[in-house]
C-alpha cells in the first residue's frame, strides 16, 4: 500500500492555516501556472485527470465543469459545497481547518477554467469556529492581492464569500444548497430533463465539494497524470477518506482509490477497537448501505468495487461496527437522524422517514410484529426512486440492507405472537 | 392574444393516441382528455411543483414511474396511468398522506369534495395501521385571518396555498416552517393573511385544512348544487357558481360563490368582496308590493303601475340598473319608448375608485355597464324640473331624482317606501346576458327556484305587451 498525500500535503504543517506558512509550503504556485496555461488548458487538465467529485455521487467533475464553462451567460457562479453533515463524514473540515488556503486556490483555478468571478462557499451552521479560520484565511488572501480585484496581481477578478447555513442536512445537497443560498427554504428543485448547469439566481453556477475543488491544485501544478496515477482506472487519484467507530485510531486519512477496505482499516485505523471482531462497516457515510464483515473483506475503495457490493463509496467516510453492536438499535439511530433532517417536501419522505422511525423504535422496544417489519419494508419501497432529491431513496437503502443482512437480529426482537 | 405557432404531436396513453401541444404538462393533457390521475400540487393557474408525488405515470423508456406534472409532451410519447405497478405506488404514498391525517371527516368541511376521500376510496380502502394516539398533532382551528381557518393536522403540504401568495398575489403571507412530518403551514408569528383575495386559498386546499370561516358549519357539500353565473361586484364579470341548496323546510338559498374558470377574465380566481357578495344579495329582500307604505297584491300594483303611467303618459322619467341582464334591458328600452318616457342608466352612481387594483377588481361597480353602453341607453343623471313619474328599476341613485310621483320596481327592501314599490327578482332568480367592460358576453343562469318567487322585471311589463322578446 503506497503512502499518497495530495490533499493532505500540508496537513501536518504546523500553523499552515497563516498564508506566510502556507505560501512557504508551495500553495498559491498552481495558480501563475494555470495563468499561464490559460483557462480552457486548465478545464482540459481537470478533465483527462479523471477527477471524479468527492462529495458523495463520484459523477465525473469534467462533465459539470465543461456545462458551466461552456454556458454563453457571462456572469458564472462557483458554489463550493461545505455544508458537510452526512453523519460519519469529516473530512471537509479538515481542509478547511488544516489548509484553508488550499480550497481558496483550488477555488481561484476552478473560477479561472469556467469563467466565474464569484464563489460562495456554503458553510454548514454547526461549523461555527472552523467557519471562523476559513474566514480568517480568505481575508489574509485578500490582504495579500491573491483575491480581489486583480487576482495576484492578474487583471482578473475574483471574490470569494462564505455563505453560512442554518444547520439543515438536506441543503449539502446541491439544488437545495442554492436554494438556500437564495434566502429560500432548502429544499432540493425538480430535476432538469436535459442537461444542464446548476442555477443560482437564474445563472449558471458549478457546486462542487471543498475536496474536489482542493484537489484542482495539484491537478494543475502536477498535471493530470501524475493525478492518473493513484487509484484506478476507472476511479483516479485518492481520497480522504474517514475512519469512525470501533477503529483504535479514529480519523481522517488519505489513501489512493482501490485500497481494500480491511487494509486501510488496519493500517490507518490499528484495527478493530480491542481486538473484537468486525460486524459490519457502513461505507461511505450513514446513507450507504451497511456492509457484513464478509463484504467489507472483499470491498475495495473505490466506486466500481462498491457499486458491485450493491453499496456506494459516498463521502469515502467509515463507520467501522464491532461484534458488540445492536443492529436493531444502530438502525434506528439512523432512522432517527433521517426523520429529523428530511427536509418535508415530498409526501414519501415526509411521512415516510417519521414512520419508518416510529417502527424501528417499536422493534427495539420489542412491541412490534412480523407485520410492522413488513410494513417497514412496503414504506421502503414507496420511498424509493420517488422523490424529487436522493434522500428518501438513501433511506430506503439503509432500511433494506440493514433488515436484509441482519434480519435474525431484528427477528429476535419481534413480539412473539404465542 | 398572439397566435402561437403550435406543434401538435400524437402521444400514446393506454393504447389510445391523442394529439397534444408539444411541450404541454402531461397531467393537464391527461386530464383533459378524461384520464383519471390523482394529485394535490399540481394546479393550472400555479403549475407544478412535485411534491406531492401522486400524479405518476409510467413513461415507455424510464425505468421509474414519472410524475406526469413534470413530464412534457413529445412525439411518440407512450404512457400508461393504470397499471399494477402505478396503482402501488399510488396507494402507498396515499396511506402516507393519510398516516398523520386527524381522519375527522365526519366533522370536516370538505367532506364530499376532498381528494383525500376520493382517491382513499379508488386506491386505498385499507384499515388504518397507526393508531390515533400515535398520530402528530398540529393547531387545529388556527385563525389566518380573512376568513380563512386553517387546520394543520389535516393539511398535505401541496403547498397550493403558499404558491397562490407567494406567486400569485405576490403578498407571500404563507409558509411551511419545520421540517420532516413535524412540517406545517403558518403565517410569520403575529401576521394575517392581508390580502383581498386571501380567500381564494380554501378554494386551492385540495384537503379541509383551509376552511372558510363564511362557510364552515353552515352547509354539507352534497347538498349544493352549482350553478354558472357571473359575479355581480364590478364590471370586471368574473364567471362563477353560485352553490345554493333547498333543503328541508328552508327556501332556496346560497351558500357560497365559488370562481368558474374563464381564462379569458378571471382565470381561476375571484377577489373576497365578490365571493361574499351573495349575502347582501339575498339579506333584506323586498318581497312584497307596496302602495306608499301599505301592503298590497301583486295584481292591485300591476293594475295601480298601469293606470299611473297612463295618466303621466309623456312626462316619464325611467331608470335602469347598470346590472340588469341585456334582455331586461332591452325590454325597458322599448316599454320606455312605447310611454314615451326618457330612459336612462347614469354610471357614475357606480364608480368606486377606491375598490380598483390591477388585478381583478374594477372601478366600475356595476356589472353591466358596458351592456348599457352597447343598447345606446343614456348614462347620464336626467335633469327633471319635478312634474315627472319616475319609474325606477332599482337604479341605486333613485333618490337623487326630481320627481313628482314615483315607481319603484326594486329587488331589495328600501328605506323609504315611494308611491308605489314593486318587487323584482334579484339576478340569482333569473337568467340573462351580461357584457363585462372587456365587451365579453356571458350567461347566467337562473340558479334559485325560491318556494314564492318573486315577479321578475319582465313579468311587471307583460301589462304592455311588449312582444316575444319578453321571454327569455
Amino acid at each position: 500500500m503506497r503512502e499518497v498525500k495530495i490533499v493532505s500535503r500540508r496537513f501536518d504543517v504546523p500553523d499552515v492555516d497563516r498564508l506566510d506558512v502556507a505560501l512557504e509550503h508551495g500553495a498559491y504556485k498552481a495558480v501563475e501556472k494555470a495563468f499561464s496555461m490559460g483557462s480552457e488548458a486548465v478545464l482540459n487538465a481537470v478533465c483527462e485527470s479523471g477527477l471524479r467529485g468527492k462529495g458523495g455521487g463520484g459523477a465525473p467533475a469534467c462533465g459539470k465543469w465543461k456545462l458551466a464553462a461552456q454556458h454563453p451567460d457571462p456572469v458564472k457562479f462557483l458554489a463550493v459545497n461545505c455544508d458537510e453533515s452526512e453523519p460519519g463524514t469529516f473530512k471537509d473540515r479538515q481542509i478547511i481547518t488544516k489548509d484553508p488556503h488550499l480550497l481558496i486556490e483550488g477555488i481561484i483555478l476552478t473560477c479561472y477554467a469556467i469563467g466565474a468571478h464569484d464563489a460562495y462557499i456554503y458553510i454548514r451552521g454547526e461549523y461555527h469556529d472552523f467557519q471562523k479560520v476559513l474566514q480568517k484565511a480568505i481575508d489574509e488572501a485578500y490582504g495579500a492581492g491573491i483575491l480581489g480585484e486583480k487576482t495576484m496581481g492578474h487583471d482578473w477578478r475574483l471574490d470569494v464569500t462564505i455563505h453560512r447555513g442554518a444547520g439543515a442536512y438536506i441543503c449539502g445537497e446541491k439544488s437545495a444548497l442554492l436554494e438556500s443560498m437564495e434566502g429560500k427554504r432548502g429544499h432540493p428543485r425538480l430535476k432538469p430533463h436535459r442537461k444542464e448547469p446548476e442555477w443560482y439566481f437564474g445563472r449558471p453556477t458549478l457546486v462542487n465539494n471543498v475536496e474536489t475543488i482542493a484537489t484542482v491544485p495539484f491537478i494543475v501544478a502536477e498535471g493530470p497524470q501524475a493525478y492518473r496515477s493513484y487509484g484506478t482506472e476507472k476511479s483516479p487519484g485518492t481520497m480522504l477518506f474517514a475512519l469512525s467507530g470501533h477503529v483504535e485510531r479514529p480519523g481522517v486519512y488519505e489513501a489512493e482509490f482501490g485500497t481494500p477496505m480491511m487494509e486501510y482499516i488496519e493500517r490507518f485505523g490499528g484495527g478493530i477497537k480491542g481486538g473484537r471482531a468486525l460486524k459490519a462497516v457502513i461505507p461511505g457515510g450513514a446513507s450507504t448501505p451497511v456492509l457484513t464483515a464478509a463484504e467489507a473483506a472483499e470491498a475495495r475503495l473505490d466506486y466500481e468495487s462498491m457499486k458491485s457490493l450493491g453499496s456506494s463509496l459516498g463521502t469515502g467516510g467509515m463507520i467501522v461496527m464491532d461484534e458488540t453492536v445492536d443492529m436493531v438499535e444502530a438502525l434506528k439511530n439512523l432512522l432517527g437522524f433521517y426523520h429529523h433532517e428530511s427536509c418535508g417536501q415530498c409526501t414519501p419522505c415526509r411521512e415516510g422517514t417519521g414512520w419508518v422511525d416510529r417502527i424501528a423504535d417499536a422493534v427495539v422496544r420489542g412491541e412490534a410484529e412480523a407485520a410492522d417489519l413488513q410494513k417497514m419494508l412496503d414504506i421502503s419501497w414507496t420511498m424509493n426512486g420517488k422523490t424529487i432529491c436522493v434522500f428518501a431513496p438513501a433511506v430506503s437503502g439503509v432500511i433494506d440492507a440493514f433488515v436484509e443482512k441482519f434480519g435474525d437480529e431484528f427477528q429476535a426482537r419481534l413480539r412473539s405472537m404465542a | 392574444m398572439s397566435e402561437k405557432v403550435k406543434k401538435m404531436v400524437k402521444i400514446t396513453v393506454d393504447d389510445r393516441t391523442i394529439e397534444a401541444e408539444e411541450g404541454a404538462i402531461l397531467l393537464q393533457v391527461l386530464l383533459e382528455n378524461g384520464f383519471e390521475i390523482p394529485y394535490y400540487c399540481y394546479h393550472e393557474a400555479l403549475g407544478p411543483d412535485g411534491n406531492c408525488r401522486m400524479c405518476m405515470v409510467e413513461i415507455e423508456g424510464k425505468k421509474r414511474p414519472q410524475i406526469s406534472c413534470d413530464t412534457f409532451v413529445e412525439e411518440g410519447l407512450i404512457v400508461r396511468t393504470d397499471t399494477e405497478n402505478i396503482r402501488r405506488v399510488r396507494r402507498g404514498i396515499l396511506e402516507l398522506q393519510l398516516v398523520n391525517h386527524p381522519v375527522d371527516c365526519p366533522v370536516c368541511d370538505q367532506a364530499g369534495e376532498c381528494s383525500l376521500q376520493d382517491y382513499y376510496m379508488e386506491y386505498g380502502l385499507y384499515h388504518g395501521k397507526v393508531p390515533k394516539a400515535e398520530k402528530l398533532h398540529f393547531e387545529k382551528h388556527l385563525d389566518l385571518g380573512r376568513n380563512v381557518m386553517l387546520d394543520q393536522e389535516r393539511c398535505v403540504l401541496c403547498k397550493r396555498c403558499v404558491r397562490f401568495t407567494g406567486n400569485i398575489v405576490k403578498t407571500g403571507e404563507l409558509g411551511v416552517v419545520e421540517r420532516a412530518d413535524h412540517s406545517h403551514i403558518a403565517t410569520l408569528p403575529g401576521r394575517k393573511l392581508e390580502n383581498g383575495y386571501a380567500m381564494n386559498v380554501v378554494d386551492l386546499c385540495p384537503v379541509g385544512a383551509l376552511t372558510s370561516k363564511d362557510f364552515r358549519f353552515k352547509q354539507r357539500v352534497w347538498f349544493l348544487t352549482s350553478t354558472p353565473s357571473v359575479c355581480h361586484g364590478c364590471a370586471t364579470g368574473c364567471a362563477i357558481y353560485i352553490d345554493h341548496a333547498k333543503t328541508k323546510f328552508e327556501d332556496d338559498t346560497i351558500y357560497r360563490f365559488r370562481p368558474r374558470k374563464n381564462p379569458d377574465i378571471n382565470g381561476h380566481f375571484i377577489c373576497d368582496e365578490g365571493r361574499l357578495s351573495y349575502k347582501a344579495l339575498q339579506e333584506n329582500r323586498l318581497r312584497e308590493a307596496r302602495a306608499e307604505s301599505s301592503s298590497i297584491g301583486f295584481e292591485e300594483a300591476a293594475a295601480q303601475m298601469k293606470k299611473m303611467v297612463e295618466s303621466w303618459q309623456g312626462r316619464i322619467v325611467v331608470l335602469a340598473d347598470a346590472n340588469l341582464y341585456i334582455e331586461e334591458l332591452e325590454m325597458v328600452q322599448i316599454f320606455a319608448n312605447r310611454i314615451g318616457g326618457k330612459l336612462h342608466a347614469p354610471l357614475d352612481a357606480y364608480r368606486d375608485p377606491a375598490f380598483e387594483d390591477a388585478w381583478l377588481k374594477s372601478a366600475m361597480r356595476a356589472a353591466n355597464a358596458k351592456g348599457v353602453e352597447r343598447l345606446g341607453i343614456d348614462t347620464s343623471m336626467p335633469s327633471s324640473r319635478g312634474e315627472v313619474l319616475l319609474i325606477n328599476f332599482n337604479h341605486p341613485a333613485a333618490g337623487d331624482v326630481k320627481a313628482r310621483r314615483q315607481i319603484d320596481l326594486l329587488t331589495h327592501r328600501p328605506e323609504t317606501f315611494a308611491d308605489l314599490t314593486l318587487p323584482i327578482a334579484a339576478w340569482s332568480e333569473t337568467s340573462g346576458t351580461l357584457v363585462n367592460e372587456a365587451g365579453i358576453e356571458q350567461r347566467c343562469e337562473q340558479a334559485l327556484f325560491p318556494n314564492d318567487p318573486v315577479p321578475t322585471l319582465m313579468t311587471w311589463l307583460e301589462a304592455w305587451d311588449l312582444g316575444e322578446r319578453c321571454l327569455v
